[in-house]
């Protein structure tokens, strides 16, 4: 569904990204591991298309959209969340919903009927609401809300444009013990066709939700396979030994 | 005149309209670079500076005294004015800047028309560089080669102190990045003050030696304004090289247009800030990599 | 996200129901005031639209202003079109020139943006100027108005004409109400708010910001076309650059990202303008020291300041019947 041919990036005489290529079924759950300055998040932006790849091809259902802007990726059903809240601020959280699901369902341009008061898009909004836990906070406004719902709404703006890939970017950063529950029941809940690739640091949730896990270490792809044998792995467990520790 | 001469000729009339703009743009640049803050109401200042000159001059009989004194008052208005209201506008984002300082320009076209008159006035040129010179076999108004000689100074020692001093490195490491400057130690507010102060001289001594040769009337700063600004951005926000830059490719494109393309010189201009800002909008030399 | 409140309905309704009755009951050159408010209160209208809800600062909409007036003076003057089919023209041809520009422009943020923008108008200004054919600096004369002796009407009656063009700036507001109340409306806004999530959700931006400049043209080009058979003169004064700083002046003065701030500003602006000016040949001197004051007591506008306050204290009534929000005063915070 979403493939990684050995992409390649370099800032300067910095190789941040070296030769990475990985293929993901589709429905599969994907957690990227690895450490601090590892290149995650630059991969992360090579696949969205935020940034354009020095060599390599990032591919989608077999389609090479390695020349395709952040836009056209998000219209094939390409759709991201962001390490860092990337909101509609001064909006309410409903209205941050609609422009998502208006845009994804080319209602963006709709001059003579309203998105906001459309009923086929109030119901997508209402389930990605629902989906994320935000039923009850729709008509506040994104500025008067706290971290934990801005969070949970980064993920519902990615969720409602009903993708086929979603990239999550350290979806729980900074939340605490109760959201981070919370998000691995909405793991669970999502639809199983949907193909998921998340970049995270919280062990825990990597192993409960994933079918595969790639590890990334200056770089470069080091490690990939099932859950069982990253813990298995005395390459990651070096890699990762400070936070093995404390994790398990 | 020889054909040779009369090139030679526009060539020094396009370095004589260079070092004016160089004078005002250098200002108006490095005060974008430190503060980001636009202020579009430099033209106004450069207005003030003929204003001033030419009223020393007159008052005193001297030409120098108002090549003195533009400066320093435009300078200490620059400085009422960022104490009163730049100062506040700092983080008020591109528009509130812009729309502030249009303001001012609306203001200062008033106190000049309501100081001076309506009616353009002008002054005469010092007497020690009145008359034309001869160089090469081509005679040129030795005035003008004054503002050539007093730019290129100013041009060198801007140089020489962003390069080679103490206070230059602060400013340069400012321009690329204040807040981790601040960090390190550098007293960012006062460098910025001291910036916005030298910028304002340098626009009133521009408006000031230009005086003679343009002579002052209360549209003067409007005029040049947009002049200015296509320097600041062809060149690149910040940066002395891109000002300088700019500075040569407006000043021979403005001169030579006239003389090569008398109908569409002035929008060569233009279509040169248009193309800029749509191709490479941080300008030629960007001071931020 | 624009809300046609009931505050806004008012005002607007009563805005309308005084200029028709100044038109009335004043003279001739009271008359000229009104329409010389109306055109200016398209104009602003229009640069609200894509300013205040778009984000997008242009310092072109004289020129795009000019390109409707000199369309419907041109076509007119020098080809003898019909002045029904140039009034169309003028609306057209101003929304291709707007589409352009924000097309091109597109990309630029910021200081970039408004810079590009002005170049982009200036380059207009520049060529009318020197252009022979349509005047050069002297502009054209003898424009004539829109012929509509079949209706029984005659716009070379001022009160017609005024009257004409009340309702023309009132059908602006109403059109550009209904684009920002629409999907695309909204779309504009997410664009203003974050442009980079509404890319990342699909969007082509540079598509809606084209578009949405092409619709603030169409209404511009229509307040130009209207101007020129006002003075029946076109000039290239009209055009130049601080023509557009003007109207920038009038939506802030009024209260930009309010759709009424500019009427309300357009009209308190002509007409101070008028009254000063009367008393004393240093207008712009008034006008530049209200503008500065306005945006150091915080940018809001006269109108705007009057939506925020009415808007506060609706939101605290909801918060406080216990709608879940804690909102305040979020319409029009964060315009600066």
């Amino acid at each position: 569904m979403l493939e990684a041919r050995s992409l390649n990036r370099a800032f300067g005489s910095l190789v941040v990204t070296k030769d990475v290529s990985f293929a993901l079924d589709k429905g599969e759950r994907r957690v990227v591991l690895g450490p601090n300055g590892a290149g995650k998040t630059t991969l992360f932006n090579i696949l969205a298309g935020e940034l354009k790849p020095s060599s390599g091809a990032v591919l989608m259902g077999g389609r090479d959209i390695t020349a395709l802007a952040v836009a056209a990726r998000a219209r094939l059903g390409l759709a991201r969340s962001y390490q860092k809240n990337n909101l509609f601020g001064e909006l309410t959280v409903r209205e941050n919903l609609a422009l998502a699901v208006a845009t994804a369902r080319g209602a963006a341009g709709w001059i003579m009927r309203d998105t906001l008061s459309d009923a086929g898009i109030a119901e997508d909004v209402r389930d990605a609401a629902l989906a994320v836990g935000l039923t009850e906070m729709l008509d506040v406004p994104v500025d008067a809300v706290s971290y934990g719902v801005r969070r949970q709404l980064e993920v519902g703006i990615a969720l409602s444009t009903r993708p086929s890939v979603l990239l999550m970017d350290e979806p729980t950063s900074g939340v605490g013990p109760g959201m981070i529950q919370a998000f691995h029941q909405l793991m669970h809940t999502l639809p199983r066709e949907l193909t998921v690739l998340i970049i995270e640091h919280d062990m825990d949730l990597a192993f409960d939700v994933a079918d595969r896990i790639t590890v990334l270490n200056y770089g470069e792809v080091v490690f990939e396979g099932t859950p069982d044998e990253t813990r298995g792995s005395p390459m990651v467990r070096e890699i990762y030994l400070g936070e093995w520790d404390a994790h398990a | 005149m020889s054909d040779w001469s009369y090139w030679a000729v526009q060539t020094l009339n396009g370095l004589q309209l260079s070092m004016l703009l160089f004078l005002l743009s250098v200002g108006l640049t490095v005060i974008f670079g430190l503060l980001h803050f636009v202020n579009l109401a430099h033209g106004a200042l450069y207005a003030l500076g003929a204003y001033i000159g030419i009223s020393a001059a007159t008052a005193t009989g001297s030409y120098w005294a108002g090549f003195a004194a533009a400066p320093v008052v435009v300078a200490l208005t620059g400085i009422l004015l960022y104490l009163g209201l730049m100062k506040r506008m700092r983080r008020a984002g591109p528009m509130n800047q812009v729309l502030v300082t249009l303001g001012l320009i609306f203001v200062f076209v008033d106190i000049f028309r309501l100081v001076w008159g309506d009616i353009a006035i002008g002054t005469v040129e010092p007497a020690l560089f009145t008359g034309r010179s001869e160089l090469f076999g081509v005679v040129y108004p030795t005035y003008r080669l004054f503002i050539i000689g007093l730019g290129a100074l100013v041009m060198a020692v801007l140089a020489l102190v962003l390069s080679r001093t103490q206070l230059g490195a602060m400013i340069r490491a400012g321009v690329d990045n204040d807040q981790m400057a601040a960090c390190l130690g550098v007293n960012v507010e006062k460098i910025f003050f001291l910036v916005f102060c030298v910028g304002c001289a340098l626009a009133g001594l521009a408006g000031a030696v230009a005086a003679p040769v343009f002579s002052a009337h209360p549209d003067m700063g409007t005029e040049i304004l947009i002049s200015t600004l296509i320097v600041v951005v062809v060149g690149g926000m910040g940066s002395l090289r891109g000002a300088i830059a700019g500075s040569f490719l407006v000043g021979f494109a403005q001169t030579f247009g006239t003389v090569l393309l008398p109908h569409v010189a002035s929008l060569l201009i233009y279509a040169l800030l248009a193309l800029v800002l749509v191709f490479r909008p941080t300008g030629l030399f960007p001071a931020r990599a | 996200m624009f809300r046609q409140s009931l505050l806004k309905t008012l005002t607007v309704l009563a805005i309308l129901a005084a200029a028709i009755a100044y038109t009335f009951t004043t003279g001739y050159f009271g008359k000229e005031l009104v329409i010389e408010a109306a055109t200016l209160a398209i104009l602003a209208i229009s640069l609200d639209m894509i300013a205040g809800y778009g984000g997008m600062i242009s310092l072109c909409h004289g020129a795009i202003f000019g390109v409707g007036a000199y369309t419907y003076a041109g076509l007119t003057v020098l080809f003898e079109v019909n002045p029904f089919l140039a009034f169309a023209a003028a609306i057209v041809v101003s929304a291709a020139f707007a589409f352009a520009v924000g097309a091109v422009t597109a990309r630029t943020h910021g200081i970039f943006f408004i810079m590009a923008t002005l170049a982009f108008g200036q380059m207009a200004y520049v060529l009318v100027f020197e252009n022979k054919a349509l005047g050069g600096d002297d502009g054209l004369a003898g424009v004539p108005r829109l012929d509509v002796s079949p209706l029984g009407l005659d716009f070379n009656n001022s009160v017609q004409f005024a009257l004409f063009a009340v309702a023309a700036a009132a059908l602006s507001y109403a059109a550009a109400a209904w684009v920002l109340r629409s999907g695309f409306g909204r779309t504009l806004v997410g664009i203003r708010v974050n442009e980079a999530r509404m890319k990342a959700v699909g969007l082509t931006v540079w598509r809606t910001k084209a578009i949405a400049f092409a619709i603030s043209g169409a209404l511009a080009g229509l307040g130009g076309a209207i101007a020129a058979q006002q003075t029946m003169f076109v000039s290239p004064e009209l055009m130049a650059w601080m023509v557009s700083g003007t109207v920038l002046m009038v939506v802030i003065f009024g209260g930009i990202g309010t759709l009424v701030g500019p009427i309300v500003g357009a009209v308190v602006w002509v007409f101070l303008k008028h009254e000063i000016s009367s008393a004393t040949p240093y207008w712009h001197i008034v006008a530049g020291t209200v503008l500065i004051i306005t945006i150091v007591a915080g940018g809001r506008g006269l109108y705007g300041q009057i939506e925020y306050m009415v808007e506060r204290r609706r939101l605290k009534r909801l918060a406080a019947a216990g709608v879940p929000s804690t909102a305040t005063g979020r319409e029009d915070e964060t315009h600066a």
